[in-house]
């Protein structure tokens, strides 16, 4: 493990300065770090994945039917179709043939991973360009977009039942909860998974749509999850699962390699000394993220390493309850980080804020002041949001990174689910090629606890409505250096062939897709000069 | 072309295969023959659906998809539902790392669901409905409706030949399969089921036999074959009475059992009056196993009539490609009263089920030119869900239809015989598989709005000059005596003068109706002056001999057709 891990860092020092899983030694466990040998069974795990059912559907009888009769009408609870659309012809016929790239040591040669990313990130930018290499399965057909949509049966089922739950058409959603409950597994395949998931919402979101009465009617097929979530998993496994997650999915780990780049830049610029760094960690990474940035930052050239780094942890509390955010009683990073900052002689601080207004007290002039919001306003309501930003903003940070799911609905309680739905089932689909569709108490744990994204109920918003949010608290918006969207796309490499980046030019925020779909985005902003 | 078999007659197996309750006239004697042979009176009908229920009104299968489908008057009484019954395993084992099959749901708690009870029946039915929406509609979804069968495979996967389980489990797998055929795309010629593709595999004379005694058998247990036979038959000899040479063109004869009948009724007239000569043209379809059945069947009853002295001949004539009927490949011989008959509703493995839109009218309008004096026709009752169905619900409407009608079909023969007998398995597989199948394959095909998919073939021959003729007093009171010999449940219902529709307390079966084809407007035609005399012009003389025949039929015929 070890040579291996060495070698790797010698080949692609760049690469390690953002990515190195090196950091993750601050934990006694032992964990399975992925080798480049491991990368490859992800990626050739995917394809099998893949390619079976794309085969599969070819000799159905549905193709037949779809041609005998007219096109069906756009599915009313469908949020957003173009982008469906244009999914498959963009990443499926990439996907193969990069992957397999991948094998070969040889081709994480720097350049033709940089062409090989402009290729994609032009392929990005023109989404109804079916793709430009090897586009022979998902260029010889038109239905390309709507077979990848047919595979997805789950939500075929799950979006009729909430619009029957939103109307109160009860023998409509008795029907469907019966079919649900039949097919519904949290175990099964990404598909069955979802059924399990949505089903456990709706059944949840049902009495407050139709009445309790109404509800006590209906015949409700068992869908508790049987893995606690966040809150209610034991210390250890949780913490393993985090690691896990981090080393076989992009999920958070690309979007906090990206913070922390752009952390470590803001960290080196400025004054001719180097100023003390202090971090207000306001995301879900449960201290994950940290050893990575902490390790850049002994790296920083010429001496510009900051004497000393304070990192503040704004707990739960700090923001309304958010996926992801909880953690078990007992669990606390604390120690085993502040025994790595010594172990690469770097003077860490670490203190909790129970809220915003407590990192007042803690922020001293002088210091480099960055907040990190990631994927903790998701589930907000527009009221909340506006506070903690202004809060934020009170704290005059020089720059804030923010990261949420790109995601929204269309103001409807349905349209709603039907987001949410789709956000999580690229998590689940995207998680089960990460684990190789394997199963196990890791990743269990990681979809319990993305499943209750489906249960809240406020509505997500997608990048443009945040940029508003953020606009109106006062911010601008700033642009990732060049080297951290060059590393991410790295380190996105790492990861199954289905993910893709997309840094959308100079003022842009980078966006993260699942086969072409959005997931989440990370974004820069300092206060505006105006303010 | 045309084989005459008379002198063929020797060398036939047909008591084999059937018993003498086959062909007489339905005598109470028949049932108890039965019995002996499979002792199914002797299970006691533990498992028996019914028994979840109390009281017996309404509370079968056919009531449980009534339940199922009330709108948002949800009859869930606490009883159907326990937990137990429900009850998933998918947490279990949640340390171990397991791959899991992509493929295959991942619902292990199979063993536990066994409860059966009500819940199983309504869990099967709604994803039956899922599976049917799935593959319509339009939000049409070939994965979901793949992956809708797998599960109703695993939660039926255990009946086969083990038939201790509930009548809606069985029902639902005959659906199952049906569906899936649908899926695969296959046309469902010979059957679609998974059981008559497995049966289709054996020697054809081995199947043959099967489906030989499962038609006795089903003729046993209900008078649902009997009932269309004995009523087109008695049609027949009345429109035919006092002819020396009597020809019937039968688009679909099947085993040809319903022939063995007639012919037991033309030679048994306690009058003494010699049987006329018998003709029958059976209408085969392309592919060599079609027409060789049909080959069987004339061979079977070219030795049935032999032994009961019936003068007889067969022939075959093919349909088109296209499986339309051409009426010059009926050999017509001069003297000939011509019958048409039309049975749709048995779909035995020997029978095409595929019938496409046209092939019926093509006969039905073919033999009017030809110059049928009578058409008799046999057919599943359309119901009312067909009249109202929007135009999203057509497949679906239609699926529930057969859901509906074959519930029915299976609540009553569980009335006549319990779950338990292999024989009852048998009748299922061979015959009532095949026929679900085609049921299903039609409402899938059946395009809205097309009338042979709404109403039926009275609407379509009303419309085409075809003239209703009314069904005899005895008639009416042969088909009565029938149901008289099974259960209860089952109802006879005259809906016009022509027409008689059996039923299942209140749900209909099939229906059975004579027509006269329009005259024909070429006069060459050596039957059309028969034709015409029936009941048109008081001033023939015809008419006269005919009235007398049907008055004659009247009085004589209830002595030998049903003692």
């Amino acid at each position: 493990m070890k040579p291996m891990m060495s070698c790797h860092e010698k080949e692609h020092p760049e690469l390690a300065a953002t990515t190195s899983n090196n950091g993750f030694s601050w934990l006694d466990d032992s964990i399975s770090f992925l080798t480049a040998a491991d990368v490859d069974i992800v990626a050739g795990g995917y394809e099998e994945w893949w390619s079976s059912p794309a085969v599969a559907q070819q000799d159905d009888i549905g193709s037949v039917v779809a041609q005998t009769l007219s096109p069906p009408a756009p599915l009313p609870t469908t949020s957003s179709p173009l982008a469906h659309a244009s999914s498959p012809a963009v990443s499926s016929p990439l996907e193969p043939s990069s992957s397999k790239k991948r094998k070969s040591p040889a081709h994480r040669a720097s350049a033709h991973s940089s062409t090989n990313q402009r290729r994609r990130a032009d392929q990005l930018h023109r989404p109804g360009a079916s793709g430009g290499g090897g586009g022979k399965k998902g260029g010889s057909k038109g239905g390309g977009a709507g077979s990848d949509r047919d595979m997805r049966w789950a939500e075929q089922l799950l979006n009729p039942c909430a619009a029957a739950v939103e109307a109160g058409s009860m023998s409509r959603v008795q029907h469907l909860f019966y079919v649900l409950g039949e097919l519904a597994s949290f175990s099964g395949d990404a598909n069955h998974r979802l059924a399990a998931h949505g089903l456990h919402a709706l059944a949840r979101r049902l009495p407050a749509a139709v009445g309790h009465a109404a509800a006590a009617s209906v015949r409700m097929p068992p869908c508790d999850c049987p893995t606690p979530a966040f809150a209610g998993a034991e210390p250890r496994l949780f913490r393993a699962s985090l690691i896990k997650f981090h080393e076989v999915s992009p999920w958070f780990a690309l979007p906090n390699a990206l913070a922390n780049a752009a952390i470590a830049q803001a960290a080196a610029r400025g004054a001719a000394e180097p100023r003390p760094l202090h971090v207000v960690d306001l995301g879900v990474s449960h201290g994950v993220q940290w050893p990575t940035l902490l390790e850049s930052l002994t790296r920083l050239p010429g001496g510009r390493a900051p004497p000393a780094v304070r990192l503040t942890v704004a707990g739960p509390a700090a923001t309304p309850p958010a996926p992801f955010s909880a953690s078990p009683p007992g669990y606390d990073f604390s120690p085993h980080l502040l025994r790595y900052a010594k172990s690469i002689n770097l003077q860490l601080s670490i203190s909790r804020a129970g809220s915003l207004d407590s990192v007042h007290g803690i922020a001293s002039p002088g210091e480099a002041l960055v907040v990190c919001l990631q994927f903790r306003l998701g589930h907000a309501t527009a009221d909340e949001r506006a506070d903690i930003l202004n809060k934020v903003r009170g704290l005059s940070p020089e720059l804030v990174v923010l990261s949420e799911l790109d995601a929204g609905g269309d103001g409807t309680a349905a349209g709603e689910f039907t987001s949410r739905l789709e956000l999580l089932w690229r998590f689940l689909e995207s998680t089960s090629a990460a684990f190789k569709g394997r199963d196990g108490e890791e990743r269990r744990l990681l979809e319990a606890e993305a499943g209750t994204s489906v249960a809240s109920d406020p509505a997500g918003e997608g990048r443009e409505a945040w940029r508003e949010r953020m606009a109106a608290a006062g911010f601008e918006e700033a642009a990732f250096g060049d080297e951290a969207v060059e590393s991410a796309k790295s380190l996105l490499r790492k990861y199954d062939g289905g993910w893709e980046m997309s840094a959308s030019g100079a003022a842009g925020a980078v966006a993260l897709r699942w086969k072409g779909q959005p997931v989440s985005f990370c974004s820069l902003w300092r206060p505006a000069c105006s303010g | 072309m045309d084989v005459t078999m008379d002198d063929m007659a020797g060398d036939l197996e047909f008591s084999g295969c059937s018993s003498t309750t086959t062909t007489t006239s339905s005598s109470s004697p028949s049932l108890d023959d039965g019995m002996g042979t499979y002792a199914w009176n002797g299970l006691s009908p533990v498992a028996d659906w019914g028994s979840f229920y109390p009281d017996d009104g309404g509370q079968d299968l056919h009531g449980l998809i009534e339940s199922m489908l009330c709108d948002d008057t949800l009859d869930l009484s606490p009883p159907m539902f326990t937990d137990e019954v429900y009850c998933y395993s998918n947490g279990s084992a949640p340390s171990s790392t397991t791959t899991t099959n992509p493929s295959t749901p991942v619902n292990d708690g199979d063993a536990q669901q066994r409860g059966d009870g009500p819940e199983m029946g309504l869990r099967l039915l709604h994803l039956l409905m899922a599976a049917a929406e799935a593959l319509s509609g339009p939000h049409k979804s070939r994965e979901l409706a793949r992956v809708i069968l797998v599960r109703l495979k695993q939660m039926v996967s255990h009946t086969g030949d083990n038939a201790a389980v509930s009548n809606m489990e069985r029902l639902a797998a005959h659906f199952t399969d049906a569906l899936q055929g649908l899926l695969d795309g296959s046309q469902p010629v010979g059957g679609a089921g998974r059981q008559a593709a497995a049966a289709a595999s054996h020697t054809h004379h081995q199947h043959t036999g099967d489906v030989l005694t499962a038609f006795q058998m089903l003729q046993d247990m209900s008078p649902y074959m009997k009932f269309g036979h004995f009523t087109a038959n008695q049609a027949i000899l009345e429109a035919v009475a006092g002819d020396r040479r009597v020809h019937v063109v039968d688009y679909d004869i099947a085993e040809g059992v319903q022939w063995a009948s007639l012919m037991q009724a033309m030679t048994s007239r306690p009058d003494g009056v010699p049987p006329p000569h018998l003709r029958i043209t059976a209408v085969s379809r392309g592919g060599g196993g079609g027409a060789r059945a049909v080959q069987e069947a004339g061979r079977r009853l070219a030795a049935f009539a032999a032994s009961i002295g019936q003068p007889f001949s067969f022939g075959q004539c093919r349909l088109d490609s296209d499986e339309r009927f051409r009426p010059a490949t009926v050999r017509m011989v001069k003297g000939e009263t011509l019958v048409a008959n039309c049975v749709l509703n048995q779909a035995a493995a020997a029978t095409t089920v595929r019938r496409p839109t046209g092939s019926v009218a093509s006969f039905l309008a073919g033999m009017a030119t030809l110059g049928a004096k009578v058409v008799t026709v046999v057919e599943e009752d359309q119901g009312e869900a067909e009249k109202n169905d929007d135009e999203a619900g057509g497949f679906v409407a239609r699926f529930l239809e057969e859901l509906h009608r074959y519930s029915a079909v299976w609540d009553s023969l569980e009335a006549g015989f319990p779950t338990q007998s292999r024989v009852r398995g048998l009748v299922e597989r061979t015959i009532l598989a095949p026929n679900i199948a085609g049921a299903v394959s039609r409402a899938y095909r059946a395009v809205d709005g097309d009338g042979e998919a709404r109403a039926g073939w009275g609407e379509w021959m009303r419309g085409n000059g075809f003239r209703a003729v009314p069904l005899s007093c005895f008639n009416h009171s042969q088909a009565k005596l029938l149901l008289g010999l099974f259960n209860d449940g089952y109802t006879m219902e005259e809906t016009s003068p022509n027409k008689i529709v059996l039923g299942w307390k209140a749900r209909r079966l099939l229906s059975a109706s004579v027509w006269a084809p329009p005259p024909v407007s070429v006069p060459s035609s050596p039957a059309e002056g028969a034709f015409q005399a029936v009941g048109m012009s008081p001033a023939s003389g015809g008419v006269g001999r005919m009235e007398f025949d049907y008055i004659d039929s009247f009085l004589v015929e209830p002595a030998y057709a049903l003692v």
